[in-house]
């Protein structure tokens, strides 16, 4: 099974999107 | 963490093949500057967005997995569509008219699937055939109203 590697910096992520070319899937979630 | 659509094989697949994933969390009391530079007022919330920050696609709430693996790649269309790559957004909204076609997000898809072929090939006959298809498979849909007009376009 192909476990999600989530990122947690927003720069971070955006910078791979680049390099990757790929678009960033960006899940805003609460701990409720 | 697994839980909800993400526990799903074919999701976690895709989101690893086709998008940078990113988790982003969220406090009420403090909102973070995510929060607020996206309004964002209620999760989950789901962005799909371009290396530079540019929002395409924004849903709120749970979503069942078969929903959201069609959302998923409806997004992917919808990236390439509002760069006017409409040959890859052709791709994106076929695969989920053709793997998805109970999925939420489907008329929608053959809605965009009309308007992009429309703009790839400049052919009106595209519009009506999606005005056709949506009155066909999904006469109860708000996108089949919205593509009311098309039905004017001769065959």
């Amino acid at each position: 099974m192909a476990e999600i590697k989530w990122e947690r910096d927003f720069e971070t992520a955006k910078a791979k999107a680049k390099k990757e070319g790929k678009p960033v899937f960006h899940d805003f979630w609460f701990d409720g | 963490m697994n839980a909800g659509p993400y526990s799903d094989e074919k999701v976690q697949t895709f989101i690893e093949e086709e998008y940078v994933p990113l988790k982003s969390q969220c406090f009420w009391k403090e909102r973070t500057e995510l929060m607020k530079q996206f309004d964002i007022s209620w999760t989950p919330t789901f962005l799909m967005q371009e290396f530079g920050g540019r929002v395409h696609r924004k849903l709120v709430g749970y979503i069942p997995a078969d929903d959201f693996l069609a959302h998923l790649k409806c997004g992917k269309g919808m990236v390439f569509f509002e760069k006017e790559r409409h040959e890859e957004a052709t791709k994106w909204f076929r695969k989920v008219i053709e793997e998805h076609p109970n999925a939420g997000v489907a008329p929608e898809a053959v809605f965009f699937l009309g308007v992009a072929e429309y703009k790839k090939t400049h052919e009106a006959s595209a519009l009506r055939r999606a005005y056709d298809t949506l009155t066909e498979k999904y006469p109860q849909s708000e996108w089949t109203r919205r593509a009311q007009p098309y039905s004017a376009i001769p065959k």
